[in-house]
């Protein structure tokens, strides 16, 4: 917008790099998402919604998390998976911020980018974060929960006042209480989240301030940037690319599950149960072998019958013969 | 020779009668006929290019005298069309009668030839490692009935009392029950020959060695032993699949003889005569004590010589 | 041969390469490089912008959508006695045939959402004003068109959410006026919810569907060359220039990384939420609360207000105000003539878009927070 660079608001200068540069680290951020979710260590359940938010803000959101779920108690989702994800992003995020920042500076602030203005950044937007998003985050829920049972007293007034039999319809009264506490809470999170990115944006428009003008004119500006965005070596950029995505892909075709991971009660698959090795010549050699020692020690005890007169030895004698005539049977083919 | 360009003067060889207002084209040979010049508000006469002796960039010089030229026809322009007005495929290719170009301006960010080839590489490379994730997965997803596992279950196809003597093929018919994924379990009914086999035929059959079956994983699932007086073999013959039956040879005698392609085997399997590759295919067998006898079922792949079982 | 092509003059390569001859040869044929060139040689005025990916991040959906159907249909079966075992085949024992399922699922929610993005960017732009009215009528059928694919293909794995879904949503279009009752019937193939009313589902979402959406998405696209891009609404002159590029190779690297980043999500909720069925299509819902796709849930929310009962109530929301809007949505090049472009000088556009949208999650909200309510 052609318009005088040096008043330009903060919450301008600050929405103007955060939100180009949330885009563009997300698409970075979403490969590693989708591999870590294959790799089953992360999951979310219902938090799906809010865990993607808190990663796609994570400049300022990455150092805030442990806090908020350490203040309130929040969940985001399960696995350490998410704690990687956050981990990787900030790589990713200095690099972009780092890029959106110097084509801003260029382009709309008229202004050299300072070295490492990715990393300056980064670093200022998580501290921020780290401060500010707790306290929006207990504001919010705080402003929420009573804007909540308010609007629920409120609806529950107005269905003994206008409607005396059967109260206001189901229907309505969540669409009065929705709108009421929707929007109160709403209008503070906007309004905390515009006061955090004009925050923001007055940190860098001091720094910009501090910058030397750029030498351009407009035109130039705009080549400039536009080709900043072209690296000196393709084919290294192109091949390392390429590499990192075919073994990403390659991880991926190895632990993707070759079956749901949430199977319908009608489909779970049985626990595979370990069937005993049928082994028919050794099972039919041992039976054999049973037979020979149980023929021996029939014998045996036949000679103990002969050799001790005793009728208990005799009875003994009769019932294993008995036993081993039922077990010689069950062993034929 | 240049073409004549459109607004350059016409010369006779007289005096300078005009300029080129129109070019006509041959719509078949794709070629200037004619040009049409314009003669300073006296109208339009159409002139075939052989009157034309030489074309410079603003000049055309025309072999006649300039009463030769008043004296053809007047130009009729409904007798023409433009070249947008009908679809003649590459009818301008070659035609450079504009004096002079049409240009537009290219955009600062388009002159660096190595932006260019950054992104559409770039695009290329990101393009490709969308597609490449999936092709794995779409791959195994369409095979996945083609090497289903086997049935390895016994099958009782009768009874030894069905055999009234040694060394003939008997067959035992018997209905299998089939379960295709989700369809609902159908019967089929299939066929194996039974043979009871004296000494003599176990002796040539085995030749002194048991016969193994294997799972898909090596495993052992089964021995047929030599000294066991039964053998089955699957319904179908090697060749091409048919059902074969037992018949009276005239020359070989009592024979298993396949109707399709006159494959010829003995009674212990071997091949006698006919395109058979491989000899019968035995199957396992046991017998209960009761003489009930049972089979796995199996299936090989017709006409290879080597045995390759399929189902 | 050579002035037709504004590439400038270069030495010729003495020895033309194999790709260079082939490329020679069509070119002589077919005037290949002239028709490269016209087709991606397309400045954008004020340069390639993300926001204009989502025209082509829906044809990738459309395309991966058609390559994931083929697929699914190697296993599914269109009948009553099949839909349902064939689905759960395909979830339980096909290798990895949950997530092109999962995929498939996904992709269509994806959609529905670049839909409507699409919508609110051209929307917010201006650019179905004069001349892009054609393109806005179009664009607009193709709408009915994603949204009519997700209403048949819900029905096809034939469980209780599927069946009842359907049920409800036909029932709303039978209270149309005169031509209900008709409609109605001709979708279900008969009276009641059948194996009729599964196959021509089937035949609507895997072969009417489809081809209706190429044959409009081909008219869409070249209307949009017709007219050409519209560009950004503010801006000087000077600015605009100084940003201009062409549609290759700029804006094309822009869709492929905005495709790229849709197809990572969609694997994404593929892998959060793989495609669960519930139980077998039964003619008594029992437990189940018929619900339709989340993309209709406002809707359904709204029809539950006491303003839409009764006859014409049901009229009222279910005809009346459906038509109302798509009519307003049809006429409105025609009625906004104003050429201001600028959404921030267009107070009304802005705060009838917002509207809409806080409208839609509002009560799509509200639905959800509903189902507690419900037993």
């Amino acid at each position: 917008m052609a318009e005088d660079h040096e008043s330009m608001s903060p919450t301008k200068i600050g929405f103007g790099i955060l939100w180009p540069a949330c885009w563009t680290a997300i698409v970075v951020k979403s490969v590693f998402a989708v591999l870590l979710l294959t790799m089953g260590l992360v999951h979310f359940e219902g938090t799906f919604g809010l865990a993607f938010v808190m990663l796609f803000f994570s400049p300022v959101t990455v150092f805030s998390i442990p806090l908020i779920m350490a203040m309130f108690g929040a969940h985001f989702g399960e696995g350490i998976g998410l704690e990687i994800l956050f981990w990787l992003s900030i790589p990713v995020d200095i690099w972009a911020l780092g890029l959106v920042a110097r084509t801003f500076f260029l382009e709309r602030l008229r202004k050299e980018p300072p070295d490492a203005l990715g990393l300056a950044i980064w670093w200022r937007s998580a501290l921020v974060g780290a401060f500010f998003l707790p306290v929006v985050w207990g504001m919010v829920s705080f402003v929420t929960d009573n804007a909540m049972t308010a609007s629920h007293s409120m609806a529950e007034m107005e269905s003994l006042r206008h409607i005396t039999d059967t109260g206001l319809p189901v229907a309505e009264r969540i669409s009065l209480e929705l709108t009421i506490w929707g929007s109160i809470s709403s209008a503070v999170l906007i309004a905390l989240s515009l006061i955090g990115i004009s925050i923001l944006g007055q940190i860098i428009r001091g720094m910009a301030i501090e910058s030397r003008p750029a030498s351009e004119n407009y035109q130039g500006l705009i080549t400039r940037w536009d080709l900043m965005r072209v690296p000196t070596d393709q084919g290294l950029l192109f091949t390392s690319l390429a590499g990192v995505g075919i073994v990403f892909s390659l991880m991926f075709w190895s632990i993707l599950p070759v079956t749901t991971p949430h199977p319908h009660e009608c489909c779970k698959k049985p626990d595979v149960q370990v069937e005993p090795v049928l082994k028919p010549v050794e099972s039919l050699s041992s039976s054999a072998q049973r037979v020979a020692t149980l023929a021996a020690q029939i014998e045996a005890m036949e000679q103990q019958k002969v050799s001790t007169k005793g009728q208990k030895a005799k009875a003994k004698g009769k019932t294993q013969g008995g036993a081993t005539a039922d077990s010689t049977a069950k062993t034929k083919p | 020779m240049l073409q004549p360009k459109l607004k350059s003067k016409v010369r006779c060889t007289d005096l300078d009668i005009g300029e080129v207002s129109k070019v006509v084209l041959d719509p078949l040979s794709h070629e200037i006929s004619h040009i049409v010049v314009s003669m300073n508000g006296n109208g339009e006469r159409q002139v075939a290019m052989g009157h034309v002796q030489a074309v410079t960039e603003d000049l055309v010089q025309l072999g006649a005298p300039s009463h030769d030229i008043l004296a053809l026809p007047p130009f009729k322009r409904e007798d023409y069309v433009t070249t947008h007005e009908v679809e003649i495929s590459h009818l301008e290719d070659n035609i450079h009668v504009t004096p002079g170009e049409v240009l537009v301006p290219l955009p600062d960010l388009e002159k660096n030839v190595k932006r260019r080839t950054f992104f559409m590489n770039f695009t290329h490379v990101i393009g490709f490692l969308i597609g490449l994730p999936i092709a794995f997965p779409i791959l195994r997803f369409l095979m996945k009935p083609m090497y289903a596992d086997f049935d390895n279950q016994w099958l009782n196809v009768g009874n030894v009392s069905q055999i009234k003597k040694e060394d003939v093929g008997v067959q035992f018919e018997y209905k299998k029950k089939v379960k295709e994924v989700y369809m609902p379990e159908y019967e089929v009914e299939k066929n194996v020959w039974v043979v009871r086999a004296t000494p003599e035929l176990l002796e040539k059959v085995y030749q002194g060695k048991d016969e193994e079956f294997r799972d898909a994983k090596g495993k052992v699932l089964w021995t047929n032993k030599k000294e066991i007086p039964y053998i089955a073999f699957s319904g179908k013959c090697p060749h091409l699949g048919c059902a074969y039956k037992w018949r009276n040879h005239k020359a070989l005698g009592p024979v298993f003889l396949c109707p399709c392609h006159l494959s010829i085997y003995s009674a212990g399997g071997n091949v006698l005569d006919g395109p058979a590759p491989r000899g019968l295919d035995a199957l396992p067998l046991r017998v209960s004590a009761g003489g009930e006898v049972e089979i796995i079922d199996m299936e090989f792949k017709a006409g290879t010589k080597a045995q390759v079982r399929i189902v | 041969m050579d002035s037709k092509h504004s590439s400038p003059a270069t030495i010729p390569d003495h020895q033309p390469s194999t790709i260079e001859k082939l490329v020679a040869f069509l070119d002589e044929r077919v005037g290949l490089k002239e028709m490269q060139a016209k087709m991606l040689n397309e400045p954008i005025p004020g340069g390639s912008r993300w926001a204009y990916v989502f025209g082509s991040i829906l044809l990738f959906i459309f395309a991966m959508q058609a390559l994931t159907g083929t697929l699914l249909m190697f296993y599914y079966v269109p009948t009553t006695d099949h839909a349902y075992d064939s689905t759960q085949y395909i979830i339980h024992d096909v290798d990895y045939g949950w997530f092109l399922l999962g995929y498939h699922f996904w992709g269509s929610s994806a959609m529905v959402v670049c839909v409507v993005a699409h919508m609110s960017q051209v929307f917010l732009w201006g650019a179905y004003k004069k001349p892009r009215e054609l393109l806005w009528l179009v664009g607009l059928a193709l709408f009915g068109i994603v949204i009519t694919f997700g209403f048949t293909g819900y029905l096809l794995p034939w469980d209780q959410r599927a069946f009842w879904a359907t049920t409800v949503g036909v029932e709303i279009l039978d209270k149309t006026p005169v031509i209900g009752d008709f409609i109605a019937r001709f979708l279900k193939g008969g009276p009641t919810p059948g194996q009729m009313t599964l196959s021509r589902f089937f035949v609507l979402h895997v072969m009417i569907l489809p081809a209706a959406l190429m044959a409009l998405a081909g008219l869409h696209l070249f209307l949009f060359r017709v007219a050409a891009p519209a560009g950004p609404f503010s801006g000087t002159t000077e600015e605009i220039k100084a940003k201009t590029d062409y549609f290759f190779p700029r804006q094309i690297w822009k869709d492929m990384v905005g495709m790229a980043f849709v197809f990572a999500g969609i694997c994404a909720l593929a892998l959060w939420e793989p495609v669960v069925l519930l139980d077998q299509a039964a003619p008594d819902p029992g437990e189940y609360h018929p619900e339709p796709e989340w993309y209709f849930l406002f809707y359904f929310q709204l029809l539950r207000l006491k303003i839409f009962a009764g006859e014409f109530g049901q009229f009222l929301g279910a005809v009346a105000l459906p038509v109302a809007f798509m009519a307003l949505l049809v006429a409105l090049p025609f009625i906004d003539k104003d050429p201001e472009r600028n959404i921030f000088k267009r107070p009304i556009a802005l705060i009838s878009w917002i509207a809409i949208m806080v409208f839609i999650v509002l009560f799509t909200i509200a639905s959800v927070i509903n189902r507690e309510f419900l037993d």
